[in-house]
């Protein structure tokens, strides 16, 4: 019940934004080519509803599989950086460079260097939502306060011992606002991928609608875009309360 | 017995402690008070082998006579904040010293449990440690450096975040605790009440010196100690401690 009343004015805004959108579609009589209304959109949706379905089907699982293994990699990549200073130091302006090459140029290259299969919409989505878990995981290693530390290490623990049992614990909040911001790239990214060429998928699904001047299956497209990308986060809010009902503790500690 | 010699800890090259030198008998408590600054807290985490690394240390500390490196199994050091871990519970850190020994789970879960009850803990193994009072968290991290079973203890200021009350009940309750299970006890401390009331001998340091200005056995049983027989040492440290500037 809460919960509904939190997610009120939110949805009280959604609400009103949509029916100035309807009202204005009605009253301006603008072109549907140009702007369908939400009703139309809604139709749009509901009539090629399977189509669009196996779509959305290709992008979340390349959204998923790629998000998958950018966790993984993000993971791995922040403990060689958290045990070797040096590779910390050589590779993090490397990785941080890495985010400023734009997603629009790389998409259409990658599609170049590795064709139309599941390889350059995987490597894409990796690029994209890897950067923030590793920055989130390395920041939430750096909070281990200094007694936790001493603590474990006069007890006999080694730089390992000390990882597993107090850094990375405090790191977990830090590690699900990464996966949090991630997993809003994920989506997008796959989209963009699929853009550059696919042979199904949102992404190719929104430029052939575009090509065809249907805008209202544009915008169904981008209403189930951001219907995978909140059942991911959803996802993720339900996994993150039903494995750290302790670890929720740690965020009053570290701060 | 515990024995440090020629310690010299130097911050930026300045030194903060400078040539110190004692024993730390088995059995006893030995508190450090002295000025801020003059590097009690340092020398605490020097013996227990976790000194920050701004911090340069030269001397050797022996055990029984043999060279001792820190962190060693003979020594079981408590920080000034509890350092309950928060996600786990009060019994899962009660374990975790004997667990980074190479003890496993189960094993360390049996040798903690029984001392819950008197610990003052029983029916709070499974709570987690924001569930519990200022004093029963103490008593929790007391009970993880303890049951660690080491010779030496290393207490830095183990009452400070304790309100008056609940801080003169954790002293008595220290005191049985040793009592019971004697240990040689190396605690620093601010507060002249507690060295005097519990300790067998009170290390002054001095900030301006960097080393030992006085060392003062107290041998009045603690039982028989009265505010009126331990007016007169307090009275001395409180000049020692004036005298000299932070």
């Amino acid at each position: 019940m809460s919960q509904i009343r939190r997610a009120l004015p939110s949805l009280c805004a959604a609400a009103a934004f949509l029916a100035a959108w309807q009202i204005y579609c009605a009253v301006s009589g603008v072109s549907p080519l140009v702007l369908p209304a939400p009703s139309d959109v809604a139709l749009g949706l509901w009539i090629n509803r399977t189509e669009l379905a196996l779509h959305a089907g290709t992008t979340l699982g390349v959204a998923l599989l790629g998000f998958s293994l950018s966790v993984a990699f993000a993971f791995l990549t922040s403990v060689a950086l958290h045990f070797v200073p040096l590779l910390r130091r050589s590779l993090f302006p490397l990785l941080v460079a890495s985010q400023t090459v734009p997603i629009v140029a790389l998409a259409p290259l990658m599609v170049l260097w590795f064709g139309f299969g599941l390889l350059p919409k995987v490597l894409l989505v990796i690029l994209v939502t890897f950067f923030p878990v590793l920055v989130s995981l390395q920041a939430g290693y750096a909070r281990l306060p200094l007694a936790y530390r001493d603590q474990l290490v006069s007890m006999g623990a080694g730089r390992w011992q000390v990882f597993r049992r107090a850094a990375l614990p405090i790191a977990r909040p830090h590690f699900f606002n990464g996966l949090r911001i991630s997993a809003t790239y994920a989506i997008v990214a796959t989209i963009f991928a699929e853009y550059a060429g696919a042979r199904r998928g949102l992404g190719i699904y929104i430029l052939t609608a575009k090509n065809n001047f249907r805008a209202d299956l544009v915008l169904a497209a981008v209403v189930l875009s951001a219907t995978l990308t909140l059942l991911l986060l959803g996802a993720l809010h339900l996994t993150d309360r039903a494995t750290g009902r302790r670890h929720r503790r740690v965020a009053d500690a570290a701060g | 017995m515990l024995r440090v010699d020629g310690l010299t800890i130097s911050a930026d090259r300045r030194p903060l402690v400078e040539g110190l030198a004692f024993d730390l008998a088995e059995a006893a408590i030995t508190c450090i008070i002295g000025p801020s600054g003059c590097g009690k807290t340092s020398v605490l985490k020097w013996i227990a082998g976790v000194l920050p690394p701004e911090l340069k240390a030269t001397g050797t500390a022996r055990l029984d006579g043999a060279p001792l490196a820190a962190p060693h199994a003979a020594l079981a050091y408590q920080p000034q904040q509890d350092t309950l871990f928060p996600w786990l519970t009060i019994a899962e850190n009660a374990c975790l010293g004997l667990e980074v020994a190479g003890a496993r789970r189960a094993a360390a879960r049996n040798q903690v449990l029984p001392l819950f009850a008197p610990f003052g803990l029983a029916g709070h193994e499974d709570s987690f440690p924001d569930q519990l009072s200022g004093g029963m968290r103490q008593r929790a991290a007391f009970l993880r450096t303890m049951v660690q079973d080491s010779r030496f203890l290393l207490l830095d200021e183990p009452f400070s975040a304790l309100d008056a009350v609940t801080r003169l009940k954790m002293q008595h309750w220290l005191c049985t605790r040793l009592t019971e299970r004697p240990r040689g006890v190396l605690m620093v401390t601010h507060d002249l009440y507690e060295a005097t009331q519990m300790a067998d001998r009170v290390v002054v340091m001095s900030a301006q010196s960097g080393g030992i200005a006085a060392d003062i056995p107290l041998t009045t049983p603690r039982s028989d100690r009265t505010e009126a027989s331990l007016a007169k040492t307090r009275a001395l440290l409180k000049s020692l401690l004036l005298e000299d500037p932070e």
